[in-house]
């Protein structure tokens, strides 16, 4: 058996200690030389919705190729840092707290969800940096006074029923739903967007017949699929985060239920991993809200998703297009400015419009941009949009949505 | 009233699965008194193995148990010889802490092996229900929960008809007594360890079709695991089936009539009423502290 001497053991602490020193020595450099720009971002790479970060690293990694091929930033090469969250709150204060005081980057882009957008941009606020997030549209992040802090989609989270309602509306008074269930993930993207719906439902007489949250570790959804299918609804409007969205599916496929309007959020815009979760026929007649089309006449928006399939070999998703719409804003801002001086970045952000894939961008003093979000269907395998009328890919509507496929 | 018989369907057949994924790390405590905390990341490792089976050779997953429960044994029994013997005979407080970095080790390599995407294993059962009235019985979690009670009737039967189990039980009991018999406690124990993640490797082909997984699984496995043995008692096997049962009930009613979104807090909920008011748990049996175990 291999046993230290008392000497050894001396020598091994010796050892640990100086290695411990060094490696902290090495942690508490000064981040990128002076021939580089340090973008510094953390992402949730693991946990539950790895599926929808991986889409977005890879919009960051296409424009931060895209923008060192034209020469950078500053006549600097830039370099972005991305540390993995987990999808979980404490992590990500502690990534953007090290990216700032320990690796010492020049810049910030944001992170995915609003569960993690509201404390990392508390972070980048106290910390007087730039945060330009691509996702997150909860109204609560944007109701404390940040003033660094945009939001890089042309609309926020309380806007999501805003053409799907519209188009409610449209109908006539008997082909309306007339009860409808919100069944939501617990977060505070969803919690917004699910309210703002149940709102305007109501007020076109929509009766609600079920409305609970339930916890983000949740996987299994036969109990929540039951207590929904035995209320009837005609319409469910689902506050879905990420694979969330496939899981109350499938529930409804074995309850063999099947409601004439199914609305989720956030899920069905994975178009690559949604059409396999459901079954790709199942995602028939399924509406759901996106910030990005890939049809949309944005200037350079043909480019962006050319580019992003030859270079990941996949179209890219709603996640990559504002994860890369995020680094446009970065990108116009400090090019305009000419430095990295976060308050001139900001002062310019709040005043002017950023021409991006989604669309002109401009900010309120909250960082609240004043677009709309489009209303997309799932038809014949494809993600079509179906509203607002100027930026439709079809003229089709699938209502009812057809029955499960088996 | 169909909806309640309805939620305990979904209980019943969820708690059959749940026994069968706690009964290993239960088997484990009560023979050699290590908290396994790598039992969250064995189950979620044999998932794994399912869906590469599955996608390999497209043979029906639940018959791939098969496959991963001898497969695990083998990685439970060398995972006792190179950490857990030598950590347990160190200090206790050892060998809980070897199995939390094997936990973290496992949980890396299944990140670097298969990416952090969730996967799930889909036969073409997977959404498809059976039908008695108004009632839905899910035909994978019927399935599943079939072989899970199977699979723990054979356990049973080994630990209790056969000499390898005897001899478990007798070093589970005291080990002294046991070596004085002639058992071999070294080997024994080395067997309910792998025994006790071969059940794991059983459960994780079963709960790769029921639910999507990705590395950070463990977690909410090991959560609930810990959960059903404190709640049907530590080292009690027909505590751990027990437990599992109550606990799949609970979470069931709770998503039903009070809140799906306080069905995730119930196992953790139990922990701390069970420790507050009954310790040992509903099968378990109260020690003295002071009592001075072989």
């Amino acid at each position: 058996m291999l046993r230290y001497s008392r000497g050894g053991r001396r020598t091994a602490l010796f050892g640990a200690v100086a290695a411990l020193v060094a490696a902290s020595a090495c942690g508490t450099g000064t981040g990128a030389g002076n021939d580089t720009v340090l973008i510094g971002a953390s992402l949730p790479l693991s946990g539950p919705v790895a599926d929808s970060s991986k889409p977005a690293y890879q919009g960051y990694k296409l424009w931060l190729a895209q923008l060192n091929k034209k020469g950078g930033l500053l006549k600097r090469m830039v370099e972005l840092k991305v540390l993995d969250d987990g999808f979980d709150q404490n992590t990500v204060i502690t990534n953007y707290n090290r990216l700032i005081g320990q690796d010492r980057v020049d810049l910030l882009l944001g992170t995915f969800s609003s569960k993690l957008n509201l404390p990392a941009s508390a972070v980048a606020e106290r910390n007087k940096m730039l945060y330009v997030e691509p996702s997150g549209g909860a109204t609560e992040i944007f109701e404390r006074g940040f003033d660094y802090l945009f939001f890089a989609q042309p609309s926020t989270s309380v806007d999501m029923p805003e053409q799907f309602v519209s188009w409610i509306t449209s109908l006539p008074e008997k082909d309306r739903p007339k009860t409808a269930a919100y069944p939501t993930q617990d977060d505070p993207n969803t919690d917004v967007a699910i309210a703002a719906f149940r709102e305007q439902l109501s007020e076109l007489g929509v009766k609600t017949v079920y409305s609970e949250k339930y916890a983000p570790e949740t996987v299994n959804f036969d109990t929540i699929a039951n207590g929904i299918a035995s209320t009837k609804p005609d319409l469910v409007v689902h506050g879905a985060v990420g694979a969330d969205g496939a899981g109350l599916v499938k529930a409804f496929q074995k309850q063999q239920f099947s409601p004439s309007l199914l609305f989720q959020t956030n899920s069905p815009s994975l178009v690559e991993t949604y059409p396999k979760a459901v079954g790709a026929r199942n995602t028939e007649g399924i509406l759901t809200s996106v910030a990005w089309s890939p049809e949309a006449n944005h200037a350079g928006n043909a480019e962006f998703v050319r580019a992003y399939t030859n270079k990941f070999g996949t179209p890219p998703t709603e996640d990559s297009a504002n994860a890369y719409t995020a680094g446009q804003v970065l990108e116009a801002a400090v090019t305009a400015v000419g430095s990295l001086d976060q308050d001139k970045l900001a002062d310019w952000l709040h005043t002017h419009t950023v021409s991006t894939i989604v669309g002109p961008l401009r900010w309120d003093k909250r960082g609240v941009p004043d677009g709309d979000l489009l209303l997309a269907q799932w038809q014949n395998g494809a993600f079509e949009i179906v509203a607002p009328a100027e930026q439709k890919t079809t003229r089709q509507f699938v209502n009812p949505k057809p029955e499960w496929s088996s | 009233m169909t909806e309640l018989v309805q939620t305990l369907v979904f209980g019943v057949l969820v708690g059959g699965v749940y026994s069968l994924v706690a009964s290993g790390m239960n088997l484990v405590f009560g023979v050699m008194k290590v908290v396994n905390l790598a039992q969250g990341a064995m189950l979620i490792l044999s998932a794994y193995l399912t869906y590469s089976l599955w996608k390999a050779v497209d043979l029906d997953p639940l018959l791939l148990v098969l496959v991963t429960a001898p497969s695990m044994y083998v990685v439970g029994w060398a995972t006792y010889y190179l950490f857990i013997e030598r950590a347990r005979t160190t200090d206790p407080a050892m060998a809980l802490v070897t199995t939390f970095g094997l936990a973290l080790i496992t949980k890396g390599i299944m990140a670097l092996l298969w990416g952090n995407d969730q996967h799930a294993v889909t036969p073409a059962y997977a959404n498809r229900s059976f039908t008695l009235g108004s009632l839905h019985f899910p035909q994978a979690q019927l399935y599943a929960c079939l072989v899970a009670v199977a699979i723990l009737a054979g356990l049973y039967a080994l630990l209790r008809y056969t000499w390898l189990g005897q001899s478990v039980q007798a070093a589970a009991s005291s080990s002294d007594g046991a070596r004085l018999i002639g058992i071999e406690v070294r080997k024994v124990r080395a067997a309910a360890f792998a025994l006790g993640v071969a059940a794991a490797g059983a459960g994780g082909a079963l709960l790769s079709v029921l639910y999507p997984f990705t590395p950070s699984s463990t977690d909410h496995w090991i959560g609930l695991m810990l959960s059903i043995i404190v709640l049907g008692g530590m080292g009690s096997l027909p505590g751990s089936v027990l437990g599992a049962v109550l606990i799949a009930l609970a979470e069931s009613l709770t998503a039903a009539y009070i809140a799906p979104d306080w069905a995730t807090a119930v196992p953790y909920l139990v922990i701390i009423l069970v420790l507050l008011a009954r310790p040992q748990g509903l099968m378990g049996i109260r020690l003295r502290e002071d009592m001075s175990r072989a």
